[in-house]
């Protein structure tokens, strides 16, 4: 028995030196991103980020003749500038070979960043990215730009006259921008042009100027919470003007805000990025369901008139996992976790997407969502679908969302 | 009004309606085309004298809010035309392609100059006929 039990050991010794393989390095990813003001925004970010980590050590990483394990770092910027540049300064210290960010302090940060690759997936502001001042900053997340162009595009063919309404957030004065330039061609078409407070929990007197001023349409731009009060004060007034949005009408906090009074929901409409590709839904479904099985549904905390449990589609998510992905191929590209080296190689290089398309930066643009590619959703029993009356929006599926 | 809301959306809707079919989409490629939608009776003035590609056929145009939207198309198989597209942008002074895309029969090319921005979307409907709608809005 003893003999066994050494022949055994022996064995199992030999066939461990056999395929025995130098230990793999650590490569440090960090999401900065504003987990404690906007906790949704944060995980699904984080999610998204691990997810692709996760696939990524499976599959083995090789960058030249060393193999890694991506490791991922969160830490919370608040939606603060300042906490946002001494993240990055840390992320630098640490040796990140990526961060991953909402959006937030970028303007600062990317100097901080000495040439590590940040990638922004949700804020779309005009000036965070630019290829040739800021060669390492990238975009996976629709541009204030496209979202507010086509929003135009689609409001003022109806005859619509629209009240602009952004909040006071770095967000709304963003999209405020966008929306100017957007409707400057067609300002017959604005009714009013009136700016928030982010903090008001009541916009009552708001939304009263903006029906006096006859608007037919609201298309308001800022915060999840702002976007509440303006359906709460229209809603409650008895006023069914229609409401447009960018993507954080999408967020669950506006549902959640408005849970006692479903109906209020039923018909808001917002731009965001496409979720699927031409391939159809199958890749951003299984894309999705991974996620879920890894981390859980994103519960909305809202149920259908049925009863039905509603979840959130992962779009920011998907977003961090297409951007940790080109990451990896640009490490491997580069065959070398030198920051500049793979801030060149992301220039260079496509992954598919978690939805099926193509993703890619190039020389000349640091953007991974074009324009083209924002559609519009509408509300109904708290779920969205996207819209009929627009080109790309008819031809796309909508995208399960109850459980 | 009702010319600005109908026609990008009929454009639209006739571009991208086959992208979700897949293989009747392949199918449709080996088919013989049909009539093509009437030319313009003149080339249409583009916005920023976007370029157009060796061949292409106006068939209309039209506002959609701030973007100006073109329709045409190319006698041609979808990589002739988006080698077609593409090279004319780069061609074009002040014009710069910023990402390209092609699949079995669509494509797209985006671009950016003369202070616009936007995306020609190309469509193989046939044998040897590629839709074009070109969108240029303001950059």
């Amino acid at each position: 028995m003893r003999r066994a039990v050494l022949l055994l050991a022996l064995v199992a010794a030999a066939a461990g030196c056999g395929t025995s393989r130098p230990e793999r390095g650590t490569l440090t990813i960090v999401v900065d991103a504003p987990f404690s003001r906007t906790p949704y925004l944060g995980s699904a970010i984080e999610d998204g980020a691990r997810l692709a980590a996760s696939e990524i050590d499976a599959a083995g990483l090789h960058v030249g003749d060393r193999e890694y394990e991506l490791r991922v770092v969160t830490m919370d910027d608040a939606l603060s500038a300042a906490r946002a540049v001494a993240n990055v300064r840390s992320a630098v210290e640490r040796h990140a070979v990526a961060i991953v960010n909402e959006g937030t302090g970028v303007d600062a940060a990317w100097r901080v960043a000495r040439g590590t690759p940040i990638g922004i997936v949700f804020q779309g502001g005009r000036g965070l990215v630019d290829p040739v001042t800021r060669r390492n900053v990238f975009r996976i997340a629709p541009t204030d730009h496209g979202i507010a162009f086509r929003l135009a595009e689609y409001l003022v063919p109806k005859g619509y006259r629209v009240a602009l309404l952004h909040d006071d957030s770095d967000y709304g004065d963003a999209g405020a921008g966008e929306l100017r330039r957007a409707f400057a061609g067609n300002r017959s078409s604005v009714a009013l042009d009136e700016t928030l407070p982010a903090s008001a929990l009541d916009l009552s007197p708001q939304v009263l100027r903006a029906r006096r001023a006859h608007a037919t349409a609201l298309l308001v731009w800022g915060r999840p919470a702002t976007i509440a009060a303006v359906l709460t004060a229209a809603r409650s007034a008895g006023w069914a003007v229609p409401v447009y949005t960018p993507p954080t009408g999408a967020d669950p906090f506006v549902r959640q805000q408005l849970a006692d009074h479903p109906a209020w929901i039923d018909g808001l409409t917002f731009a965001g990025g496409r979720l699927t590709s031409e391939v159809g839904a199958a890749p951003f479904e299984t894309f999705a369901q991974k996620l879920q099985q890894a981390f859980g549904a994103e519960g909305v905390g809202v149920r259908t008139r049925t009863g039905g449990r509603v979840v959130q589609p992962p779009e920011t998510a998907m977003y961090a996992y297409d951007f940790v992905r080109l990451v990896a191929a640009a490490l491997t590209r580069a065959g070398s976790t030198d920051p500049r080296r793979v801030t060149a190689a992301l220039e260079e290089v496509t992954v598919e997407g978690a939805n099926g398309d193509e993703r890619a930066f190039n020389r000349l643009n640091h953007e991974g969502v074009v324009d083209d590619d924002v559609y519009f959703a509408r509300f109904r029993d708290m779920t969205y679908a996207p819209v009929r009356d627009d080109p790309l929006s008819a031809t796309l599926p909508a995208i399960p969302q109850t459980r | 009004m009702t010319k600005t809301l109908t026609l990008p959306l009929l454009l639209g809707l006739a571009s991208f309606g086959l992208t979700a079919c897949g293989d009747k989409e392949e199918e449709g490629l080996k088919k013989a085309c049909p009539t093509p939608a009437p030319a313009m009776k003149s080339p249409p003035t583009l916005p920023g004298k976007f370029p157009g590609a060796p061949g292409v056929v106006y068939t209309g145009i039209a506002k959609s809010g701030p973007a100006t939207v073109v329709s045409g198309y190319l006698p041609t198989a979808i990589g002739p035309a988006h080698d077609a597209y593409a090279g004319a942008i780069k061609g074009a002074s002040g014009y710069r392609v910023t990402k390209e895309e092609q699949d079995k029969a669509d494509a797209e090319v985006n671009f950016a100059g003369a202070g616009n921005s936007g995306q020609v979307k190309l469509l193989q409907t046939c044998k040897a006929r590629t839709r074009v709608t070109i969108t240029i809005r303001p950059a």
